[in-house]
């Protein structure tokens, strides 16, 4: 057995890798084993659910005859197709309005001497963590036109007629949804930045240039790729998310992509045009990811080695207080002002009654953990279906990755693609997929939390992945086969060599899969059954009868129990844990 | 199956004229077999539902309810599916939306009951489907509703003409026909009263449309909205905890709104489902309406105190066809013209 893997694995690196099936099969090695074993949970997971979407689409109503009818069906309304346009814009606008937010904090944080940078990063996951739609409830009871907190307090303040803020509009729209997805790109450029050394920058000041010019002309080139990357996931976020423009649009009604897809499956429900609205979605993604690899093979971005070079703090002067001033104010619009007044609604009787002792009470606490029958299972359900998804995703990663890295079978290639392809479907999407696909019998996995470990474990394994990823190509197989030749097992050469090198980057990427898990909604939404409901479901229907003060309650559980786990990953893992690129 | 025979077994056991009382303890047996039931209900608000369930729990220990408070489009989306995949959980259905059950009955998915507890529903409640496939089991009024901090009681409007007026531009908050079943009435109903037109105009003084009629009454509370579209018993009750809102019957009409309820046909609790049916039109569910400020549908559970009832107002009701043939093209009109 052993001899043969070995074999194997040495021929692996030596000769051609492309070896015909049919001499495999000849030659019946395990790999192949492995490699059917792996593809069939591939299927399983991510083949499946695509291609019943693409089927459904092709199909009529009752599956019996093949039409492009649905296509039609689809977009001969000004309605559908302005709903489109209206989400396009969005994902554009909330892009533009992070590259604004997140760079400049970015910069601050990893290249100058601006104070407070640890207060700064903790508020950035403090933003990462929050539910978008527990933000956006928060940012209805702030910036309602009426009776806003902010907007009182400018009527107060200026004598003015009416509020400043309109957070029912699609400018609104777009601020909720930029201020929980920056981030992303925070992430991004900043671990950019930190690997990016200083000789460039010396030799445009020796040339002359000042720090501004420098940093625009040559610090922030060099990210470029990064910030594209950050880019591109936050427009995809924005485009796909399926709360806040539940919360926000639907009131203000702005029709985008993801309530118009809700609106298909009302009655009657024609879940075959919704899955042909659905494609465009998918085609923008994969054109979106196209334009950025492109743009990163056409210029040659040496400087990221990561290697060498030494990193200076750039001395800002009076102008880092100015940085830090700007940080802060972004970091208060997306943290602590709605914190704030989530923490008043939670803990008052009336929160339109404002602060005041005889309005504080613990009650809400109470009937969320003890009355509601399904709160308290809701807290339990979303915590154990992310940590079982975590756990999951995480397996099939790094069992991917290993083989994938290490060239262990054939076509590994197309295995780690399809843990990649993921990435492109947005939740709702993936949701009418896993429905098409699991819900009926012969597995009937609908309202069992199956159904949703599974769909949160698709959704999520492209991060898994490209954590796995890394942290197996950062191995050195040298160091395994050390122990190999001191005459210790393949096992043993796991146990202690491998495990330990990678127990760091895996708690990090379990945390990166099982924090967004928690929060899921566009995928719960429709997968949900009366006794799998998760907290974001909770939340969600709890806010479409404007129960604010439970509503509070709930989410200031989600974020207590969120905080102990940073916590715990900032005492296993160092205080930047996941602002760390995988 | 096993439940509709079971279910035609208890029929046949009342026309043979087998004791009422024996047939009782054999659902209750058979329930607690069941062990449980799940209710989609959108006719009375989570707090209320939650407390339903757990007054059955207690009156009918080891059954527990999973209640599932949903707007009635959504219930009704979620039924559907259900169906078409062939994995129903819905045991009982409780939305505002009498079409819904219409159809249902149509095609076979309701199962036919006998709560012995319909016997006291009041007599403008009896016979609501002579087949007996669904029982009314919630009652109130779509009103007119505003602030009274911002209103005076003279200047709120007094007709649902009124609510197009420019004074309320930015300042109305409605439901949405595509999730609330209220909402979905009462716009069947302005458009019988005064066309189109009503909404066209409507449009141009920029309503908040919330997703659950429920949630306009939040927004007059906080001050967010001044006049809103609102169903009586969740004003009601928000202005008896001291909130300030006031209440107009609108001299063109309230909106009445029966809800029914229904088993399903392929209920996977069918026993459990039966009981609680017959719990939902009995005297203490109707003591739990009544408290969330419902107008009472059985003689012997008064209407609270202040709650007007169906004889002292000038209601106006959508019929059961205008809601079958009208609600879906009024929700799509609705869409085109208020976007979102």
């Amino acid at each position: 057995m052993i001899d043969i893997t070995q074999r194997q694995e040495l021929s692996a690196k030596t000769h051609k890798r492309r070896t015909s099936l049919k001499r495999r099969l000849q030659h019946f090695e395990p790999s192949l084993i492995v490699f059917l074993i792996v593809a069939a949970v591939l299927v399983f997971l991510v083949v499946n659910p695509l291609a019943r979407l693409v089927i459904t689409s092709l199909q009529t109503g009752d599956g019996a005859a093949w039409t492009l009818g649905n296509y039609v069906a689809a977009y001969n309304r000004e309605r559908y197709l302005q709903a489109l346009v209206n989400s396009l814009m969005l994902g554009g606008a909330v892009s533009a309005l992070c590259i604004l937010f997140a760079v400049p904090i970015a910069w601050g944080v990893s290249r100058t001497d601006m104070p407070l940078k640890g207060t700064v990063r903790v508020l950035v996951l403090g933003a990462f963590i929050t539910p978008p739609y527990l933000g956006a409830i928060a940012w209805i009871l702030l910036a309602g036109p009426n009776a806003g907190w902010l907007n009182q307090l400018f009527v107060a303040v200026t004598g003015a007629e009416e509020g400043l803020f309109d957070i029912y509009s699609f400018p609104g729209l777009i601020f909720i949804i930029a201020i929980y997805s920056f981030p992303y790109l925070f992430i991004f450029t900043s671990a950019a930045l930190e690997v990016v050394s200083s000789e460039l920058e010396d030799a445009a000041n020796i040339l002359g240039a000042g720090t501004l010019r420098t940093t625009l002309r040559v610090t922030l080139p060099m990210v470029l790729p990064a910030i594209l990357g950050g880019v591109v996931v936050t427009f995809l976020e924005a485009i796909a998310l399926f709360g806040s423009p539940a919360l926000i649009a639907v009131p203000a009604r702005i029709n985008v992509v993801t309530t118009q897809l809700w609106q298909f499956f009302g009655t009657p429900a024609r879940p075959e045009v919704a899955a042909a609205y659905a494609m465009p979605l998918l085609v923008v993604t994969i054109a979106l990811f196209a334009w950025q690899r492109s743009m990163m093979r056409r210029k040659g971005f040496v400087a990221l080695t990561g290697k060498g070079g030494e990193r200076r703090i750039l001395a800002l002067g009076p102008w880092r207080w100015a940085l830090l001033g700007y940080a802060l104010v972004v970091l208060s619009l997306s943290v602590v002002l709605p914190y704030a007044v989530l923490a008043q609604a939670a803990f008052t009787k009336a929160w339109g009654r404002g602060l005041s002792l005889d309005n504080f009470t613990l009650d809400n606490f109470h009937y969320i953990l003890f009355e509601h029958h399904m709160a308290r299972q809701s807290v339990f359900n979303s915590f154990t279906y992310a940590a079982a998804t975590a756990c999951l995703a995480i397996a099939i990663a790094l069992f991917i990755a290993f083989i994938a890295v290490r060239r262990m079978v054939p076509f590994a290639r197309v295995l780690s693609f399809l843990c990649m392809a993921p990435f492109v479907i947005p939740g709702i999407v993936l949701a009418i997929g896993f429905y098409a696909a699991y819900a009926s019998p012969p597995l009937s996995l609908y309202g069992t939390a199956w159904i949703l470990i599974l769909a949160f474990t698709t959704r999520f394994l492209p991060i898994a992945y490209a954590n796995a990823e890394a942290a197996v190509r950062s191995l050195n197989p040298e160091m395994e086969e050390a122990v190999r030749i001191l005459g210790g097992s393949r096992l043993t050469a796991l146990r202690r060599v491998t495990a330990p090198l990678l127990k760091s980057s895996l708690i990090g990427a379990w945390l990166l899969v099982f924090i967004p898990a928690t929060r899921e909604l566009s995928a719960a939404i429709f997968l949900y059954g009366p006794e799998t409901r998760t907290m974001s479901v909770m939340l969600f229907d709890m806010s479409e009868e404007g129960n604010f003060e439970h509503l509070a309650a709930l989410g200031f559980l989600l974020l207590a129990a969120s905080v102990v786990l940073v916590g715990l990953g900032y005492r296993f893992l160092g205080r930047d844990f996941m602002l760390r690129r995988g | 199956m096993r439940g509709a025979r079971i279910g035609t077994l208890l029929l046949l056991g009342c026309c043979i004229g087998g004791s009422a009382l024996a047939d009782a303890k054999v659902l209750e047996e058979g329930a607690r077999k069941d062990g449980e039931l799940t209710w989609y209900v959108s006719q009375v608000n989570g707090v209320t539902a939650e407390a339903a369930g757990n007054a059955f729990t207690d009156l009918y220990p080891g059954v527990k309810v999973n209640v599932v408070r949903i707007t009635t489009q959504v219930a009704y989306q979620r039924v559907r599916q259900e169906l078409r995949n062939k994995a129903v959980v819905c045991d009982v259905l409780s939305t505002t939306d009498i079409a819904q059950y219409s159809a249902l009955k149509k095609e076979g998915e309701l199962a036919k009951v006998a709560p012995a507890n319909a016997a006291g529903l009041s007599a403008a409640f009896q016979n609501f489907d002579p087949d007996g496939y669904y029982y009314p089991t919630f009652a109130g009024e779509v009103v007119i509703a505003y602030n009274t901090e911002k209103v005076k009681p003279e200047e709120a409007p007094k007709n649902w003409r009124d609510l197009l007026e420019p004074n309320w531009n930015g300042k109305l908050a409605l439901g949405h026909p595509g999730f609330s079943g209220y909402a979905g009435n009462w716009v069947v109903l302005m458009r019988r009263l005064y066309s189109w037109d009503y909404f066209e105009t409507l449009e141009k003084n920029d309503p908040l449309v919330t997703r659950s009629i429920i949630d306009t009454v939040t927004y007059l509370n906080s001050g967010e909205r001044w006049v809103a579209v609102s169903p009586s018993a969740s004003l009601l009750e928000s202005r008896d905890k001291g909130n300030p809102v006031g209440i107009v019957y609108p001299t063109d009409g309230a909106v009445l709104m029966i809800a029914p309820s229904a088993v399903l046909a392929k209920a996977p609790h069918p026993n459990a489902a039966r009981l609680f049916m017959n719990f939902l039109v009995g005297p203490e569910f109707a003591k739990i309406a009544v408290k969330s400020r419902g107008e009472s549908i059985r003689s012997d559970v008064p209407s609270l105190p202040g709650v007007k009832t169906v004889d002292q107002i000038k209601t106006i009701r959508a019929s059961e066809k205008e809601s079958i043939e009208d609600l879906p093209k009024v929700i799509e009109d609705w869409r085109d013209t208020f976007g979102g």
